[in-house]
């Protein structure tokens, strides 16, 4: 059937929706620049939430992630954070996080040490910002406040039980209860983001107050999964505290969770009232580099789109995200085909034991960047003058063990766009 | 059944104290309780913890052995008959076919009926367009086919099954982590073992009136320690790799002279293609490797060249103990698949069996003949019934076979009936059941004991979500209660690493990459100390 | 035991299925079981099964039970979870071939006898409107129209009109059991001068056969359909504010590799174009009480078709006709939208109570925005969402663009007010 190829111009086109992604629009965005963008689900849809700028070394915490950096430009001079200056780490990250608290997503601004936040097995994550409705957590925890977890029937993989039996010899003020959500009282499973969605009706938000001010008991705290709704979540929190009376966080939950979807939903939701170009949830297929420009080619269920932009910031992540794939002789960089620096054999990309404070060497492959970001070819060349890279497929970090994620992809976006920018057309 | 005695050490009494909880040791087990004896079995770690959570799941027809050893072959041929019969529920009855492939000897194929025929086994030639029919992920250059009455086994439900069916008969007991480390013997008579619970650190004192040594490849070690000398075995590691999906109708042999990634077994939803087979110096320690799952893929795709673009879930190995004979080749594949049974007489001892070699398929003779010979010492007359006597199903047994959960939960249709385990659909249900009556069952039990007897752990995420799961469950049914179930987790993902770490490519990368995101930054399990949240400040 | 009973329903092997119909990355091997699909799929739970439950037994070779479960009559076949996963792994595709594979005897007879309809005349209409019967109905509505409102005396409704620019499809329902309707549509194409025409042949919308999961009946329909196009040489076929009859066809098309000479076009995104070139001068100052709209994005048209742009039009529209602050979305929306659960054939499959619960979060979803009027270009959402609200005590209407559009340009007859509420009986009446 005769379909109009759908074609679309535009200044800079972001491939990626992770973190790296969305900081890249929201920066090209803020410098008047026109974007468009497209990808789909990757890591950061399993996210906890917390924004980590560097917060691990070798299986220690990292106190002050300032003084970690400084110290990592030392020993890993090619990590992507020590080659980017704390002025800019700090621009990126506190810009991302504001334009997030103003999109209606509070988020704390990034302070000079690193925040311990909860985790739900009760071990604490070294983290730089937190998104307000899980800060209470951090403080209550560092008080040792009288609280109560909440956990509930149906609910899997979240025990209030659990965290206080990891936490009680630190935390003796901790209690744990379990309460039925509204209208899923029956014991079949349930899932938070359902929880989450009901919740941003006001009426459930009353009903769930009420039963967990039956058991609040002498709690001054409470810290509920985190279920206080997808969208508008800063004013369901202040509803449930409203509502039970006493400060209320959130903790996160592993997957399938809330802060993932609220993050993703957020950037669909709102970026394309702000000039984005978005494609959500889809895939280039191929990408086309010549003298004027970048074509980036894709196909959803209608038929084939083309965006033509004057550059192109690659942002697709590694493996879950599938900017990197492997097979057993190798990893490659799956659009461009740039090359992926990576051990030499496959025996070497993991360590035998699975929590060696070192961390595995396949998690420090990636592709290589110039000094503006610009991806280099086998000759050590850029690959082309008008594409750039960023996030956690830079090489040389190990995002999962240093907890860099959020802070490499914030930076690395804003340098990639900030050298994009210089080459556009008026 | 067990006392403290004045010095603080546990103490039983058992008439056949069995070391090793394999299949061998288990069926000794039950076979000694269907004659009537009590028994404690007493394993250093858990069940098939060696060999006999370390294989194929194979049960030989006797194919694989007719054209070199035609007595080891009838032997398979009989015994898988028996077990077929006695145990339905453990075993897949999914038939196997013998292939060759362009490059493998026209001749050595061309002889392989008249082989079986000797051994007894049934033996039908197939053309190759049948054959593809049959297993259609066969190469298109297969040239000679024969179908053989192959079938593949649940090695857990085996093992789990005969202690179940033990501990009901004469009230036998059973004894995880608790190793055998000094035997008290006195006028040529083992009097007791001393154990020590690995667990709890605690000395168990266990006295006998005779000792059975079925520990598999370490029986020459607790062969030593009562001071025999008489048994020499060859170790020889083999390491298999476990596909994300069934790939074949039934067990697919190569027909050649035995070789290495030359057999693909159903296993219930899976499939395992193996094995390596190589000459190993020591016991502990071992794990598959990258170049051994490299080279069983590289020859087993000219059979099936499906296996290029498979996912693999996992790899692992296990030793088989071979007796040691002079031609045995540098590989071991030559050495003699028989069992021997040791009286230790001439070593002196009146009260002590080793059991050695062997497979999982004949394991049932075995115990047989050790059955006869306790029988025979203790002077008593019983026969051995486990060639009659169906091995009863026990409710808390049955959660190792594949796809068994996921029915029971479907048919059980009980929405509060929580899955925990999403890739093998293992319910809460089944977890209660396990951790309250599955032989083994104890307090705090860990997540790889409850892996054991499940398939929690088994499928596509290898237990990266489901140990979370799990672990909440078991602190809201308070099984739980302190800091252990993170310890079992941390325990539990590391072990399943062992078997990730060499099939970590293409579509396991995501998978693994996702996992240890979720495990780290998402439990924070790799921080070495553990800063609970509320001590930070 | 009833007759019923006794018919078999054959059993799938699913893993096979998946690998030969599924792209080889989004096939079930890919899927990382991290449960995505499922907490954002409102059939989840229902029968039990869930859409990563969907995969897994599959991988598990539980072909007997996914074979036999009703709960590929609760899947509304959104392809939502194709759109959260990671992988893209779409569950629906299976789902609709496991529906192709029940004896009819067993399908929910209320989808089965409306394919049945459908395949009764060339009319391909699911409510039984013969050819005939509907150039008379078009025939006497105009004439009403006609005699009804001086301004559109002479309002044409082209029937059977070779080389109109537009072929313009109708569903069923407004000639079949409220015929008042049509006028709003027939309007708005006077008032911008549209060149187009219905067909006596292949004109009706619906296709339910394609939602009982028997490909033959649904590509009959979508062939009878496309050479009525054909024959009638228009240029663009236009599908009316109905939300699968456009994935219907457009996928049918490729599916069965049928031959067209048109393009495909949603009428939203015409009404957006019209009013952005002023044809259609429509404004927001009737709105005075600023009464809340939110706007049901139909999951065929938008997530399964023509993807965000398509919702944007929607939103461009809703925001021209009742003020952009008057637009209060449902959250999620456009692609990442929910099913209402009206879709897939689940309105006509007799399951009320999963139905229900499959609805509930889009009830719930709508009660967050506060809107008393749902705007939505799709006779399923329309119903559905309907009822939903009848049952969980929604205080809310549902309400087609096209009689907003006409209420703003103040040509919306009083007999055309059928789903206003008291708030808007009396706006814009001559
Ligand atoms: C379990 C888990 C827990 C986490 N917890 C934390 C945490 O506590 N703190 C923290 O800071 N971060 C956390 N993260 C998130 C992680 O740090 C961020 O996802 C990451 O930093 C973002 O990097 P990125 O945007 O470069 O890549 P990704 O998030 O991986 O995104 C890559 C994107 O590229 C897209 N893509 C890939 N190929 C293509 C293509 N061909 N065309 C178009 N698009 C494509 C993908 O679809 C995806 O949208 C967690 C992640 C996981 C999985
Ligand atoms: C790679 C491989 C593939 C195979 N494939 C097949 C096949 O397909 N078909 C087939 O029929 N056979 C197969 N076999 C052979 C079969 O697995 C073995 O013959 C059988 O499992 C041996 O069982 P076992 O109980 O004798 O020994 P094991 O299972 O090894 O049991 C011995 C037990 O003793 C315990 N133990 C050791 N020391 C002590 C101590 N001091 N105190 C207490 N306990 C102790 C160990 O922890 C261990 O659990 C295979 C073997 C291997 C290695
Ligand atoms: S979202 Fe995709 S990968 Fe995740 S469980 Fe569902 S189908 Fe599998
Ligand atoms: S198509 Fe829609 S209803 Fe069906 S499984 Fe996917 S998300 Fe659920």
């Amino acid at each position: 059937m005769k379909r109009e190829l759908r074609q679309y111009t535009t200044q800079v086109t972001v491939i990626g929706s992770g973190l790296a992604g969305f900081a890249a629009s929201m920066f090209a965005l803020d410098r008047g620049i026109q974007t468009a963008q497209i990808g789909n689900t990757g890591a950061v849809a399993y996210t906890t939430g917390y924004f980590d700028l560097l917060g691990g070394d070798g299986g220690e915490v990292i106190d002050d992630p300032w003084r970690g950096i400084e110290a990592l430009r030392k020993t890993e001079p090619d990590h992507p954070l020590s080659r980017i200056d704390d002025k800019d780490i700090r621009t990126a990250f506190s810009k991302f996080t504001e334009a997030l608290s103003a999109l209606g997503l509070g988020y704390t601004q990034p302070g000079e040490n690193n925040l311990m936040a909860l985790l739900p097995g009760g071990i604490a994550k070294p983290t730089l910002s937190v998104p307000k409705t899980m800060l209470g957590g951090v403080e209550a925890a560092s008080k040792g406040a009288q609280t109560l977890i909440v956990d509930f029937i149906g609910l899997q993989g979240f025990s209030a039980k659990e965290m206080v039996a990891n936490l009680s010899s630190s935390w003796p003020g901790l209690g744990a209860e379990t309460v039925a959500f509204p209208d899923m009282e029956s014991g079949a499973s349930v899932y938070v983001e359902v929880m989450a969605r009901s919740l941003e009706v006001a009426e459930n938000q009353k009903r769930l107050a009420k039963r967990i001010k039956a058991v609040l008991g002498d709690s001054k705290v409470v810290g509920l999964p985190a279920i206080l709704g997808i969208h508008g979540s800063d004013v369901v929190h202040a509803q449930m505290e409203k509502l039970i009376g006493v400060p209320v966080f959130e903790i996160p939950t592993m997957p399938p969770a809330v802060p993932g979807i609220r993050l993703r939903e957020l950037f669909e939701g709102t970026l394309p009232d702000k000039g984005l170009m978005l494609v959500p949830q889809h895939k280039a297929n191929r990408i086309d580099l010549n003298e004027d420009g970048i074509i980036v080619n894709l196909e959803d269920s209608f038929g084939e789109i083309q965006i033509q932009s004057q550059a192109a910031i690659l942002a697709t992540g590694r493996f879950l995200s599938g900017g990197l794939a492997a097979d057993r002789h190798g990893v490659r960089e799956t659009l461009a085909g740039i090359p992926v620096s990576q051990p030499d054999n496959r025996n070497d990309w993991h360590n035998p034991d699975y929590f060696d404070a070192g961390g595995h060497p396949i998690n420090r492959s990636g592709i290589e960047v110039d000094g503006c970001y610009r991806p280099l070819d086998a000759n050590g060349n850029p690959a082309s003058e008008r594409l750039f890279a960023a996030g956690i497929v830079l090489a040389h970090q190990d995002w999962i063990r240093q907890r860099c994620g959020a802070g490499i992809s914030f930076a690395s976006a804003y340098k990639a766009v900030e050298a994009a920018s210089k080459i556009l057309e008026a | 059944m067990s006392t403290i005695d004045p010095a603080g050490t546990k103490t039983y009494d058992t008439e056949v104290l069995i070391i090793g909880g394999g299949v061998t040791g288990t069926g000794i087990m039950r076979d000694l309780a269907l004659r009537g004896f009590q028994c404690l079995l007493v394993e250093r770690k858990d069940l098939n913890a060696g060999a006999s959570g370390g294989n194929h799941g194979l049960l030989h027809s006797g194919g694989r052995y007719a054209s070199s050893d035609a007595e080891t072959a009838a032997e398979c041929r009989m015994e898988s008959d028996i077990i077929k019969r006695m145990a339905p529920e453990c075993i897949d009855d999914c038939g196997g076919l013998f292939v060759a492939v362009e490059g493998d000897d026209p001749a050595f194929a061309e002889r392989f009926p008249e082989h079986c025929a000797k051994a007894g086994i049934d033996c039908q030639s197939l053309s190759p367009q049948e054959a593809r029919k049959r297993e259609p992920q066969l190469s298109d250059t297969v040239f000679a086919a024969y179908v053989v009455p192959d079938a593949s086994i649940d090695p857990f439900h085996i093992t789990l099954g005969n202690v179940h069916h033990a501990q009901q008969l004469t009230d036998s007991t059973y004894l995880p982590h608790t190793e055998v480390i000094e035997f008290d013997i006195a006028d040529g008579t083992i009097a007791s073992a001393l154990c020590r619970d690995l667990r709890s650190g605690e000395s168990v004192r266990i006295s006998a009136k005779q000792v059975v040594n079925a520990s598999g490849a370490w029986a020459r070690n607790i062969a030593q320690l009562a001071g025999c000398t008489d048994v020499d075995l060859l170790y020889v590691k083999g390491t298999l790799i476990v596909s994300n999906s069934r790939l074949c109708n039934g067990v697919v042999n190569r027909l050649r002279p035995p070789g290495d990634g030359d057999i693909l077994v159903p296993g219930g939803t899976v499939s395992l293609l193996g094995t390596t087979s190589d000459k190993v110096d020591s016991l502990e320690g071992l794990r598959p490797t990258v170049d051994e799952v490299d080279h069983i893929l590289n020859e087993g795709m000219p059979m099936l060249p499906v296996l290029r673009d498979t996912r693999f879930i996992r790899a692992f190995c296990g030793v088989r103990p071979l007796l040691q004979s002079s031609d045995a080749g540098m590989d071991g594949r030559k050495a003699s698949r028989g069992f021997q049974l040791f009286d230790h007489e001439d070593q002196g001892l009146k009260n002590f069996t080793s059991l050695v070699g062997g497979k999982l398929t004949t394991y049932r003779l075995m115990a047989e003949k050790t059955g006869d010979l306790v029988t025979r010492r203790m002077g008593k007359k019983a026969p051995c019934k486990s060639a009659s006597e169906p091995l009863p199903a026990g409710d808390s047994v049955r959660w190792t076979e594949p796809g068994y959960a996921p029915r029971f939960w479907y048919r059980r249709n009980d929405p509060t009936d929580a899955i925990l385990c999403e890739c093998e659909m293992v319910p809460r249900s089944a977890i209660d059941e396990i951790v309250e009556t599955a032989p083994g069952a104890e307090s705090h039990m860990t997540l790889r004991a409850i892996g054991l007897r499940s398939r929690v752990g088994k499928g596509t995420c290898q237990g990266s979500f489901c140990a979370a799961r799990v672990s909440s469950y078991l602190y809201d049914s308070d099984v739980y209660s302190g800091v252990e179930g993170r310890d079992h987790m941390r325990d539990f993902l590391a072990e399943r690493f062992k078997g990730l770490r060499p099939v970590l490519w293409g579509k396991q990368m995501p998978q693994m990459e996702l996992a240890e995101a979720f495990h780290c930054g998402l439990l924070g399990l790799d921080f070495k100390k553990e800063n609970g949240s509320g001590s930070s400040s | 035991m009833t007759a019923q009973e006794e018919i078999i329903t054959p059993t799938i092997d699913f893993q096979a299925k998946a690998h030969e119909l599924l792209p080889e990355n989004a096939s079930y091997d890919s899927c990382l079981a991290c449960g995505l699909c499922s907490s954002g799929c409102p059939a989840s739970g229902l029968h039990g099964i869930d859409p990563r439950r969907f995969i897994r037994m599959a991988m598990l070779g539980m072909n007997e039970e996914l074979s036999n479960t009703p709960w590929i009559w609760t899947c509304t076949m959104c392809q939502r979870c194709a759109y959260v996963c990671p992988m893209n792994i779409d569950v629906s595709v299976l789902v609709g071939y496991a529906r192709g594979a029940w004896p009819k005897e067993k399908k929910p007879q209320g989808i089965v006898r409306s394919c049945e309809a459908q395949m009764m005349s060339a009319s391909t209409s699911a409510m039984g409107v013969m050819p005939d019967d509907f150039v008379e109905i078009i025939e006497e509505t105009v004439e009403e129209l006609h005699l009804g409102d001086e301004r559109f005396k002479d309002l044409e409704v082209p029937m059977d009109k070779k080389g109109a620019y537009f072929f313009v499809n109708q569903n069923s329902r407004e000639p079949a059991v409220e015929p008042e309707e049509l006028g709003p549509l027939w309007k708005i194409f006077d008032y911008v001068g549209a060149d187009w025409s219905y067909a006596s042949k292949g004109w009706a919308a619906e296709n339910f056969c394609m939602f009982t999961g028997d490909e033959s009946t649904w590509k009959e329909m979508v062939k009878q359909r496309v050479d009525a196009i054909n024959e009638l040489d228009c240029k663009v076929w236009i599908n009316t504010e109905c939300g699968h009859s456009f994935y219907t066809m457009w996928a049918g098309v490729e599916k069965f590799g049928l031959e067209t000479n048109f393009e495909a076009a949603s009428l939203i995104s015409y009404y957006a174009q019209w009013i952005r070139e002023g044809k259609l001068p429509v404004n927001s100052d009737w709105n005075t009480g600023n009464i809340k709209f939110t706007i049901q994005d139909p999951c065929q048209l938008v997530r399964k078709s023509m993807g965000d742009p398509v919702a944007d039009d929607l939103r461009y529209v809703a925001r021209e006709l009742v003020g952009a602050d008057n637009v209060i979305d449902m959250q999620p929306c456009r692609s990442a939208n929910y099913c209402c659960g009206g879709g897939g054939g689940f309105l006509q499959a007799g399951m009320n109570e999963q139905r229900r619960a499959y609805g509930k979060r889009k009830f719930d979803q709508i009660a967050v925005t506060q809107a008393q009027y749902v705007l939505t270009p799709c006779h399923n959402c329309h119903s559905q969402i309907t009822d939903l609200g009848d049952v969980y005590g929604g205080d809310y209407r549902v309400v087609h663009f096209w009689t907003l559009i006409c209420l703003a340009l103040g040509i919306l007859g009083e007999n055309e007010r059928k789903y206003l509420g008291p708030d808007l009986m009396d706006i814009g009446l001559p």
